[in-house]
């Protein structure tokens, strides 16, 4: 068997998740309760046997530097191959900023030339799945193809989300539509895509001439290559797939994990999520507290209620505060008696006691993001500190490192309130 | 801290733990709902800046060897120093079980002769505690002594479990008395000593046993420059039922006097990597500590569970210590009672009901249930307290379904299901 290789793409803004990915990468935000998005990716390649990886990264790297460091939790610490942080830099003969999807890798060609791997895999770290890439490379080899993409089935509403694409009974696809208004077909690419290498290398040769590409994979070489009559080919994963591109998408995958049917086993042994945890001690249920339909992790103290809702390591929820339909971040503390309704609180926030954040039945959408903040949540940035007895209405949000002083009257539904400007 | 080696004695196999310590070491025991006992004592180094640390292992050392490894969570994988296990060992022209705690080091004085620290701080691994060495070592130092001990205040009832020992205003220890019956001592000594390294080594010519009897009692006798250092926080010795029991519920207390959830001075451990806690509709959880992995559907109440233990709907756990994947089925009690890993509680069973006191020579079980791992009980099965269940335990074991107060069923061996 000859080597591995995958590339992770984690450079998007995520610019509709709003304040979550305002000041970190999609793929470093935080989700399940302890993981980060791009830990579903990363596991699935060490569990799937791939231990020699490249992470392109240009949107607000640091905390996904900071989260996979060497890569000790996926055994990726290793002395040949492991993983690889590959950010753009100035100075080298055709190098700048990544272009597109395709220039990223444009840019990154070196470290695949320097492999000796027949196939290279390339994967995005935005998304929420359990994949055995094993069995991607076994479909790609039967059918001899030049590119294999991982397809899934989304609603028909939906589709104007995805790469579109339309196949032959066999599997071939047919034609390759980025972000269609309609389409006839509801097989939506997962951004998974498994090349031939040699044809990759001469594909983004080819692209990186051309003055009218915008260097991008969905939108510029499948589509080349379906118009060529190349063998692109579709495989059809069956299981669950999320992408949690949007914040009411990214709310409600959180909270599926709640029920009795979860989407993904967490808990399966087999397939564990590896991730960057720090060292914290169980969780503390103090007396009085009520907790029923959540998920809650280590290093958090309970003395409230807690209702359908996540909570991240080393959260606090005080006495008499109640938090219901919430994900609320690493460190977080939750005063005596405040309130949490629909919420989403990033990390180290403090919420004042008496409070009430998701408070009332107006929802016009949020002043500064519209599209993206009208479905009656409330998002709290990181380190954001409430004062005590603050309202806050739906559809409000509060900007990342926010002080109590910059809070002079009760935030109306679909409020703003601005935190300083971040230095860079 | 530099030109320091710690040694932490970990030899011990708990006899009087029971089935607890029947395949691990006592410093092994898993504790507080995701720790072994040994991470007090090699996170208390971790955080005083000691560096090099020395394991010596006897009983069931495959324990401690598969949870500290290289010593990655204590930053102890290092190049210079770090941790390393010290294991009796074969030579051509020796062998030897270690035969006290003396002995152990001795056999391992070679060791300690290469890298010649300047002092030698001797822990046990058996402890429950967060103790600054720091603080020791400057007492050592500003006496000029040549061992100091570190004590701490015990009831007096309590006197034939510790070392007990007298001093004098200046802290200097006149007498000290190994588990007297009764003593006018009010500290024991906590099994914490930093000797100067060439005071031990002189000590350690003579091929003592025991280090209290035959290392630490003559050199009091002699005159020498034995100080003891009083220490005021939490500690607890967890080498019996009652005290392993009484330090995990401790940590359930509204005001607990060990505290885990403090971030300047993490326990740190061979952590798994399991999800968050998942609590279902209808569950109930209090005064509680529950790690990570576990599902809860029923009730939880003044207990320790550790990662990947799962309650099942209508169940209810009270006042117990339940370690590692138990697995309580639908309205299966336990109560008072120390479950070990893997172990299954069938549907409808109930574990640790009754108030019998058990026979007399059971007093080391103080009323509690202890169910050994891996140990089945079956559904509807009832066992009262206190009793005592052995690795590995099957339906055979109960007497229609039923063990009574009292009861001790031996461990079987897993080549015994093969038959």
């Amino acid at each position: 068997m000859s080597g591995r290789y995958a590339f992770i793409l984690a450079g998007g803004v995520g610019s509709r998740l709003c304040l979550l990915s305002e000041r970190r990468a999609k793929p470093a935000v935080p989700f399940g309760g302890k993981y980060r998005i791009i830990d579903f990716t990363l596991s699935n390649c060490v569990n799937s046997g791939i231990y020699d990886i490249g992470v392109l990264t240009q949107y607000r790297p640091t905390s996904l530097n900071q989260h996979i460091g060497i890569g000790r939790p996926w055994d990726l610490d290793r002395t040949r191959g492991g993983v690889q942080l590959l950010q753009p830099a100035p100075g080298a003969a055709q190098s700048d900023w990544y272009q597109g999807t395709a220039d990223a890798l444009y840019q990154n060609l070196m470290h695949l030339k320097r492999r000796r791997v027949d196939e290279v895999l390339i994967l995005s770290g935005d998304h929420i799945y359990k994949m055995d890439y094993n069995v991607l490379y076994a479909f790609h080899r039967a059918n001899r193809a030049s590119c294999t993409v991982a397809v899934t089935e989304v609603p028909e509403k939906d589709i104007s989300q995805f790469g579109i694409l339309e196949t032959e009974p066999n599997g071939r696809i047919t034609a390759f539509k980025e972000k269609p208004k309609t389409a006839t077909s509801r097989l939506a690419s997962m951004g998974v895509y498994l090349f031939d290498r040699d044809a990759l290398i001469r594909l983004l040769v080819e692209d990186a001439a051309m003055a009218d590409s915008s260097h991008d994979f969905g939108k510029d070489i499948l589509p080349r290559m379906v118009a060529r009559g190349l063998g692109v080919f579709a495989y059809r994963f069956p299981d669950y797939w999320q992408d949690v591109g949007t914040l009411d998408s990214y709310y409600e995958a959180n909270l599926a994990f709640l029920g009795g049917q979860p989407p993904l086993d967490l808990h399966d042994p087999g397939w564990i999520i590896h991730t960057q945890s720090a060292d914290r001690p169980p969780v503390r249920f103090i007396h009085g507290a009520a907790v029923r339909n959540s998920m809650v992790t280590n290093g958090c103290v309970v003395a409230g209620e807690v209702t359908r809702s996540v909570l991240f390591p080393g959260v606090v929820v005080a006495p008499g505060a109640i938090v219901r339909d919430s994900i609320v971040m690493h460190d977080a503390v939750i005063g005596p008696g405040a309130v949490l309704d629909r919420a989403i609180i990033d990390k180290e926030a403090v919420i004042g006691a008496e409070a009430r954040v998701g408070h009332g039945s107006e929802m016009p959408p949020n002043r500064a993001c519209p599209e993206h903040l009208s479905s009656g949540l409330v998002v709290v940035g990181k380190r954001a500190r409430l004062p005590e007895g603050i309202h806050v209405g739906r559809n409000a949000r509060i900007g990342a490192q926010v002080v109590e002083a910059d809070f002079t009257a009760p935030v109306p539904a679909g409020g703003v309130v601005d935190g300083p400007e971040s230095m860079h | 801290m530099r030109n320091v080696m710690a040694l932490i004695l970990s030899g011990g196999g708990g006899e009087r733990l029971g089935v607890l310590s029947a395949e691990r070491a006592v410093s092994a025991l898993p504790f507080g709902g995701k720790y072994r006992v040994i991470d007090f004592s090699l996170s208390n180094c971790c955080h005083s800046g000691i560096g090099h640390v020395g394991v010596l292992a006897q009983h069931a050392p495959a324990s401690l060897n598969d949870h500290i490894g290289a010593g990655r969570p204590w930053d102890l994988d290092r190049r210079q120093g770090g941790v390393v296990i010290l294991q009796p060992y074969q030579t051509r022209s020796h062998a030897g079980w270690y035969r006290g705690t003396a002995d152990a080091i001795t056999q391992n004085w070679d060791y300690l002769e290469e890298h010649r620290p300047d002092r030698v701080l001797v822990l046990s691994g058996d402890h429950v505690y967060r103790m600054d060495y720091r603080a020791l070592f400057l007492a050592h130092e500003q006496r000029g002594a040549s061992v100091t001990l570190a004590c701490t205040r015990v009831p007096a009832d309590q006197s034939r479990r510790f070392g007990m020992v007298t001093m004098d205003r200046g802290g200097r220890v006149r007498t000290l008395e190994e588990k007297p019956e009764h003593s006018a001592a009010t500290h024991a000594s906590m099994g914490v000593y930093v000797f100067e390294f060439d005071v031990l080594r002189e000590m350690l010519r003579s091929r003592p046993v025991d280090l209290v009897l035959d290392v630490l009692r003559p050199l009091v006798d002699a005159g020498e420059r034995v100080y003891a250092h009083e220490f005021n926080g939490f500690w607890e010795d967890v080498g019996t039922v009652a005290s392993f029991y009484r330090a995990n519920l401790e940590l359930v207390q509204p005001e607990p006097r060990l505290q885990l959830h403090d971030p300047r001075w993490p326990i740190l451990t061979r952590d798994e990597e399991r999800p968050a806690v998942l609590i279902s509709d209808g569950a109930s959880i209090e005064d509680s500590l529950v790690a990570n992995g576990c599902v809860i559907e029923g009730r939880v109440e003044r207990s320790i569970l550790f990662p990947g233990v799962r309650v099942g709907p209508g169940a209810l756990v009270s006042d117990a210590v339940v370690m590692a994947d138990v697995k309580m089925e639908a309205n299966s009690r336990v109560s008072r009672a120390i479950l070990d890993k893997y172990a299954r509680v069938g549907e409808g069973a109930v574990v640790g009901e009754g108030d019998a006191p058990g026979p007399p020579d059971l007093q080391w079980l103080a009323g509690l249930v202890l169910v050994g791992k891996d140990a089945w009980i079956p559904p509807g099965g009832r066992v009262q307290r206190p009793a005592s269940i052995g690795v590995g335990g099957r339906y055979e074991d109960f007497v229609d379904g039923a063990l009574a107060a009292g009861s001790v069923v031996g461990n079987r061996r897993w080549y015994e299901e093969l038959r």
